[in-house]
């Protein structure tokens, strides 16, 4: 092994460093700059001046940023209880032996490899479109002016769209997951299962559910690690850029500190560090908890 | 293997007909993607009045081909285009080249930190951007980089890279880890040093992974925004998604949608395009590596 040292340190070098540089230094100085309140973001160490909790206080007592963080969490809530519905259902059908699965399991995913920009665009200027989008023509050739009339992106309905539209998205990803866990299910528990009687219900709900739950875990832990980089879809969704239907922990700190429009009423990045913080201890929180609920140690296939 | 038997399969009506819900189900969800895919592409070779009345789907003055030359030549996208190209193409190579080493190493040999490093990068996977973003502006933007073409471009092909070394490193190791060492223990005893057989012989051989794992970085580097708005300075650098977002805006104030759809479309197109020939492998790839589940 000792003459392979030079090869070892020569081959990671070059990653360990880019790893350093881009995750390992920055975390640490976020968690360290959520402490401090510090005027300029491009500030010298010895400007800041230490404030401990103060920064996570404040924010706490931000309107706007509970605001944001009530939204982000609707956004994980509904939004994840769509997608992993559908994405489940999908898989399942998918699985069942259809034709053409490869046809459809491609056209599932293929808005996940799509810009966000254009995907959210085309929801916004054709579907949502109130002069001559899909949903009003629609509804009008089917006679149903109340629906017709609705505006998709006033803001009574603007939240709602943008969860559909940014849910529609992220279906395929999920699905393609659970997918590849019903697959990896032997189909001698369900030929047993069948031979004893089971219909496919309750194969679904005693055999494919209790074998997924390592398969959930990994599906959840990525739709919150998604979920909290939510920015795009409210950036495109909204007309102004305080706007309280739409506003994200990311767009919020995105107006902190990158001073986007004039709610911003003091400037310190300390502040925004505390965002990035709070919003990496929700991703911890789902993790631990998802550990704890969903624990497939105890279950071998 | 499993396909060519499905081939084969003579259909069967009732079994199909069982399934029948299921089809209904995936055909409507398609059925939208495509008509939402459509309409974008039809109202892009449309005129903005065409567009307004309701006739996107008729053309009744012919395909508009001038609305991408417009788009292409006057709102620049051939720029921003050209930037994301050009990002991403040199983002993926490097990449390759500073991953694929690492990926074998911490898969072929026990060292120290091996474990450490293996966590440290799976955890990196989840870590969200806003936890590195503030750190990262605050110095870059005190090396005085951001106000100059040439090094501005370099910073963000510096963050794209650095951002996806976790994941490639990841994704790769697990494809060594699958190679048969038996080439090695060939190679070792006709005497070729470690170092060479990596880059004669097992570079080589993990090709499948790291086509897949190129493929998956182009698409996730071509499509990023938030880093490219914060560090693109200046229209010159901008990649194609915070080009077309700007672009968009612009359009909605001049009044040029069809050229905005056209604008859409060539941001579409490259991925697109990939999709549609590498389907098969991406699919694999997102269930292959990386994420364990």
């Amino acid at each position: 092994m000792k003459k392979n040292k030079g090869m070892i340190l020569a081959f990671m070098t070059p990653a360990v460093l880019m790893f350093t540089l881009v995750f390992l230094y920055p975390i640490c100085r976020t968690v360290v700059m959520s402490l401090f309140r510090i005027e300029g973001i491009t500030d010298p160490v010895s400007k800041w001046s230490f404030v401990g909790v103060d920064n996570f206080v404040k924010l706490w007592n931000t309107g706007l940023f509970r605001i944001s963080m009530m939204n982000l969490l609707k956004i994980w809530l509904f939004g994840g209880l769509i997608v992993m519905s559908l994405a489940l259902l999908f898989a399942v059908i998918l699985t069942s032996g259809i034709r053409f699965k490869s046809f459809f399991r491609a056209m599932i995913y293929l808005p996940n490899v799509v810009s966000a920009v254009a995907l959210a665009t085309m929801w916004l200027q054709y579907v949502y479109n109130p002069r001559f989008g899909l949903l009003t023509g629609t509804f009008q050739k089917l006679h149903l002016a109340a629906l017709a009339d609705i505006q998709w992106l006033d803001n009574d309905h603007k939240f709602m769209a943008l969860l559909f539209a940014y849910c529609f998205g992220m279906v395929g990803y999920h699905m393609l997951i659970f997918a590849s866990g019903i697959e990896r299910i032997s189909p001698d528990y369900y030929e047993a299962a069948t031979l004893d009687g089971a219909d496919k219900k309750n194969q679904f709900r005693y055999i494919t559910l209790p074998l997924l739950k390592g398969v959930f875990k990994t599906n959840i832990t990525m739709w919150s690690v998604t979920s909290v980089g939510f920015f795009v879809w409210s950036q495109l969704f909204s007309t102004v850029t305080a706007d309280t239907q739409t506003i994200t922990p990311m767009v919020y700190l995105y107006m902190q500190i990158f001073g986007a429009g004039n709610s911003v009423t003091e400037r310190n990045s300390g502040l925004g560090a505390a965002v990035g913080v709070m919003l990496s201890v929700c991703v911890v929180i789902v993790f631990w908890v998802c550990n704890r609920l969903l624990r497939d140690d105890d279950l071998e296939f | 293997m499993a396909r060519e038997k499905k081939m084969r399969d003579p259909v069967n009506w009732r079994r199909e007909l069982r399934l029948a819900p299921g089809y209904i189900i995936l055909t409507l969800w398609v059925l939208f993607t495509i008509l939402l895919l459509g309409w974008v592409l039809a109202a892009s070779f449309s005129t903005t009045k065409d567009i307004f009345a309701g006739n996107t789907l008729k053309f009744p003055t012919g395909l508009h081909i001038e609305n991408y030359v417009k788009a292409w030549v006057n709102s620049n996208v051939s720029q921003i285009f050209f930037n994301s190209l050009f990002y991403s193409l040199i983002s993926c190579s490097l990449l390759i080249v500073i991953c694929a080493p690492a990926a074998y190493t911490l898969s072929r040999f026990s060292f120290a930190a091996n474990k450490a490093i293996q966590t440290g990068f799976v955890s990196a996977m989840g870590v969200p951007v806003v936890m590195i973003i503030l750190p990262l502006f605050g110095l870059i933007a005190n090396l005085d980089v951001l106000n100059h073409e040439l090094s501005n471009r370099l910073v963000l092909i510096f963050l794209y890279v650095g951002i996806n070394v976790p994941y490639t490193t990841i994704f790769l190791l697990t494809f060594f880890a699958n190679l048969s060492r038996t080439f090695e223990e060939a190679a070792a005893i006709d005497g070729c040093p470690p170092a060479q057989t990596f880059w004669k012989i097992m570079l080589p051989m993990a090709q499948p992974g790291i086509i897949t794992v190129t493929i998956f970085n182009f698409i996730n580097i071509w499509n990023e925004y938030f880093i490219s708005l914060i560090f693109a300075n200046s229209d010159k650098v901008r990649p194609v998604a915070v080009g077309l977002y700007s672009m968009i805006n612009g359009m909605k104030y001049t009044g040029d949608w069809a050229g905005m759809f056209a604008a859409v479309i060539i941001v579409f197109l490259p991925t697109f395009i990939l999709y549609i020939f590498l389907s098969e492998k991406i699919i694999a790839g997102v269930t292959g590596g990386g994420i364990k589940g």
